[in-house]
């Protein structure tokens, strides 16, 4: 998936995107992913790592749409 | 889930908001072609939204989004030192609230107790407001409101309650009739 696919300017619904979800995206256990993120107020990246380095972390994705 | 960020912050609990894709892109609201379109929609959203949570970008190729699942919003509890100990396809506060109280026990007394973390899956529930869903829909603008429209008029039929006690079917409900399930 390229960053246009990723970015797609029209909504289509997926209809195996929460299957997909439920058997692929890793699982409760499992050693969370650390990706860099660019915090919107300073313009610092941010490691994931960090967000869980001293208690737990409860992540939200989303957008405005 | 703002509420419930406040409610948690005295107790070691640090609650972000990670910035995705549009999930509904309008003529108000468009795709992001570039970091500055993403920046420049975050930053509406936090005004509208009043929200307090650090606001986090992923980069425009969605690389945290896709490893996560992909899905518009979903949320994700991860324990001190990384381990998943939550993973919801949406977004309930209710239930992360729940979950969250699940997981400071666990972190606070899994030494003292002895106790031995094991993989578990439950459904969980909450309640879709679709008037403020329709509301977001017009704020990003008439293309939003009809590529929704779209996807609900070809999706119809397979949306319908499979029965009372299942309720609505929708996305990430995977319920299906003994007749869906070709057993009939």
């Amino acid at each position: 998936m390229d960053q246009a696919q990723y970015n797609y300017s029209e909504f289509v619904a997926s209809p195996n995107e929460f299957l997909e979800f439920a058997e692929h995206a890793p699982k409760a256990t499992m050693r969370a992913p650390s990706f860099p993120l660019e915090d919107l107020a300073t313009g610092e990246t941010v490691e994931m790592k960090d967000l869980w380095k001293t208690g737990i972390a409860v992540i939200e994705f989303g957008s405005f749409t | 889930m703002e509420r419930l960020a406040g409610q948690f912050a005295n107790r070691a609990v640090r609650s972000v908001f990670i910035y995705t894709r549009e999930a509904h892109p309008g003529e108000h609201y468009r795709h992001h072609r570039s970091m500055d379109d993403k920046r420049r929609n975050a930053r509406a959203f936090v005004e509208h939204s009043k929200v307090r949570r650090q606001v986090l970008l992923d980069d425009l190729e969605g690389t945290a989004h896709r490893a996560y699942g992909l899905l518009p919003n979903m949320t994700w509890i991860v324990g001190r030192g990384g381990l998943i100990q939550y993973k919801s396809a949406w977004t309930s506060a209710a239930d992360v609230a729940d979950a969250l109280e699940g997981a400071l026990d666990f972190q606070a007394n899994r030494a003292k107790n002895q106790w031995a973390l094991f993989y578990s899956e439950r459904s969980a529930w909450s309640t879709r407001d679709q008037d403020r869903f329709h509301e977001g829909l017009v704020r990003a603008g008439p293309q939003a409101v009809a590529d929704y429209e779209r996807m609900l008029k070809a999706s119809g039929a397979s949306r319908n309650a499979p029965s009372p006690d299942i309720g609505p079917r929708v996305p990430g409900n995977f319920y299906k009739t003994e007749e869906e399930s070709g057993k009939k």
